[in-house]
């Protein structure tokens, strides 16, 4: 009971959580703003990070991407705009309704079915994280090794339009993972004589780079036009949720469920659980044809699914230190710098932190519903800030956090060659997400891969000689086979 | 700007060879058949391999132009906004430390507000309060050690 106590005595000092309201407020606020995703509302809340304690700093990245997931939600259903990626399955749907009026219905929902969907994948994580740690601790590099691929297999595949892309853009964030010292054997690689290249490339300036700067070089890029402006009035989105609780309680449950196992998964998050969640609420519905038009149905599914997923990504990212999303591999990072080392040991000599993470979440979850609803009376004033001025202060706040990281003019060079890498990957359909868990995976896989070569002299049997190790080869061997599958029965399908 | 599937073949293919080939002059550490070359050399090996898929795909897509510019480029003005954002970048991290973070801030500002034709007014008023909070957020909440350059430090 102990660590509990102590967990409480952590999260409810003023500190916490003025801070976790204020990160809660920033994640609404870039959610809600077209273009600007969770990702990116995570990756400028980094700098920030480094100055605070470390439950604040995770209670902070826990809650902005929370919120920010939700608030994409609200562009979505009025502009047609999904604010975050994860968004984006359920857009037309949310639109729809708002065009038949029932822009309250929309919104209604999502913040209802978010906040629990939030607390299902908060639930799942409880309950499965300590018990997975206890059974991670009988890995060794040899599992670890596979735990990687897995996620890596997952990054560049599940959901990627172009599975060739989806590995182009894995590899490129593999080969920046390599630069520098720190690999097994201290060998400087790809350094070309840079002191700076020695200590490898800060991952924050690059994410700040990859997500944020290509964004403002895109929207300036297209002149900075100002959206649509809302012309529906927002009436009382608490309508109806009783009933909607009753009449789609199956939808909630299988989005639920199915965005926490999507999360669950190493390097597959929110976007792909609600795409996958709103695709099969939509073929298990008796009503299919009402899909499309402005069906509440599938909405509820897929934002379940999505909140869900963000919860749940955490728990590959604290048991094994293998994120689940670009989120959390933001967030590991983040965990790293504040000496909270995530892996199955983070349970055992540190269960107040794990707790205090547990309780954030409940809270973050519970604040949605107050929080969204003053966003959502708030959402046709601030859809109304022109991006013409957003834009070059968010640049200016890149800049400024890229040199924070490491408080070095280094750093705004990595966000500069970054920002462009993304904006060319952008322009030509390579999905970023693959790239960033290769960086923050690269060094794992090659870690656990040479420290297995070293263990078992060379012997590459050792991979599947232990029984966890064999059955996660064959689990990675079976989705390999069926991505295999599936492009060889899409090119058939598209030849006939 | 969109490359064909061929030409991001062709730019894999010679970064990934060159990559392999880069590997093989890392050390190997005695005694160990996998030292620092092997990760490298494997990432080599598959940008080739993918270099070789978007070939043949490109080869099935028949004649594209190898660089393609896309829709927004066409638009007036489009390619210089992006030219004069990577500039600003560029200014930043060459004149920062001369001349201090408070008027190279104000400077890029109001050069991207007129970029994306906001109002003088405007553009002023945005441009010094953003730079002003920034300063104070990060200079004097967060002690990020801005650089100073000619400005005297501000009151705060």
């Amino acid at each position: 009971m102990d660590p509990i106590i102590q967990a409480f005595e952590l999260v409810f000092t003023w500190q916490v959580l003025t801070t976790i309201t204020a990160a809660a407020l920033f994640g609404l606020l870039v959610g809600a703003v077209p273009g600007l995703t969770a990702t990116m509302a995570t990756a400028l809340l980094v700098p920030l990070t480094f100055f605070m304690d470390p439950i604040s700093a995770v209670g902070a990245m826990v809650t902005c991407a929370a919120m920010a997931i939700f608030a994409g939600d609200i562009p979505g259903a009025l502009l047609r705009m999904p604010g975050t990626p994860a968004s984006a399955a359920y857009t037309n749907e949310a639109y729809a309704m708002t065009r038949k009026g029932e822009a309250e219905t929309a919104l209604g929902a999502c913040v209802l079915f978010s906040a629990i969907g939030g607390l299902f994948g908060t639930a799942v994580l409880i309950f499965a994280a300590p018990a997975l740690a206890e059974f991670a601790l009988n890995f060794s590099s040899q599992e670890y090794f596979w735990m990687a691929m897995l996620g890596l297999t997952c990054a560049a595949f599940i959901g990627a339009a172009s599975p060739v892309k989806g590995m182009v853009s894995l590899l490129i964030g593999l080969l920046v993972a390599t630069v520098g010292l720190k690999n097994a054997s201290g060998v400087p690689r790809f350094t070309f004589g840079s002191t700076d290249l020695m200590a490898g490339i800060d991952f924050i300036p690059a994410m700040i780079g990859l997500f944020a700067v290509s964004e403002v070089m895109r929207t300036v890029a297209a002149g900075a036009p100002s959206w649509d402006n809302v012309q529906v009035r927002i009436g009382n989105i608490f309508r109806d949720w009783g009933g909607m609780v009753v009449r789609y309680w199956r939808q909630q449950v299988r989005g639920n469920v199915i965005g926490t196992a999507i999360g669950i998964l190493p390097g597959a998050g929110a976007d792909v659980a609600a795409y996958v969640s709103y695709a099969i609420s939509r073929r298990l519905s008796k009503t299919p044809e009402k899909y499309g038009t402005g069906h509440v149905e599938g909405v509820i599914e897929a934002t379940s699914s999505n909140n869900a997923a963000l919860s749940s990504a955490w728990v590959p990212a604290l048991v094994f230190g293998i994120p689940g999303d670009t989120i959390t591999a933001i967030v590991i990072g983040v965990l790293y710098v504040k000496g909270l080392n995530p892996g199955p040991t983070l349970f055992l000599f540190n269960p107040q932190t794990i707790y205090a993470v547990f309780l954030i979440f409940i809270l973050a979850n519970l604040m949605m519903v107050p929080l969204g609803w003053v966003v959502i009376k708030l959402a046709r004033g601030l859809l109304r800030t022109p991006r013409a001025i957003l834009m070059p202060i968010i640049l200016v706040f890149c800049i400024v956090g890229a040199f924070a990281s490491n408080n070095a003019t280094y750093g705004i060079i990595v966000m500069l060659a970054f920002g462009i890498l993304g904006f060319f990957m952008e322009e030509n359909d390579i999905p970023i997400a693959p790239c960033i868990l290769g960086i923050v995976i690269g060094p794992i896989l090659e870690h656990n891969f040479i420290t297995t070569m070293i263990k078992s002299d060379g012997s590459l049997l050792t991979f599947v000689e232990r029984p966890i190790a064999a059955v996660l080869a064959v689990g990675l061997a079976l989705i390999w086979a069926s991505v295999l599958y599936s492009s060889f029965r899409n090119r058939a399908a598209a030849s006939a | 700007m969109r490359f064909s599937d061929t030409m991001l073949g062709t730019v894999l293919l010679l970064l990934g060879a060159a990559i392999a080939i880069y590997a093989r002059t890392l050390p190997a550490v005695p005694g160990q058949q996998y030292g620092a070359a092997a990760f490298p050399t494997l990432i080599g090996q598959a940008m080739v391999g993918c270099a070789l898929i978007l070939f043949i795909k490109g080869w099935q897509a028949g004649s594209v132009p190898m660089i393609a510019r896309t829709e927004w480029t066409r638009q007036p003005g489009a390619l210089v906004a992006v030219a004069v954002t990577i500039l600003c970048i560029v200014a930043y991290i060459f004149l920062a430390r001369p001349i201090g973070f408070v008027p190279i801030s104000v400077a890029i500002l109001i050069v991207l507000f007129r970029v994306l034709s906001v109002s003088w007014p405007k553009t002023v008023f945005f441009a010094v309060v953003a730079t002003l909070v920034t300063d104070y957020v990060f200079r004097s909440l967060l002690l990020v050690p801005l650089p100073f350059g000619i400005m005297p430090r501000l009151p705060w």
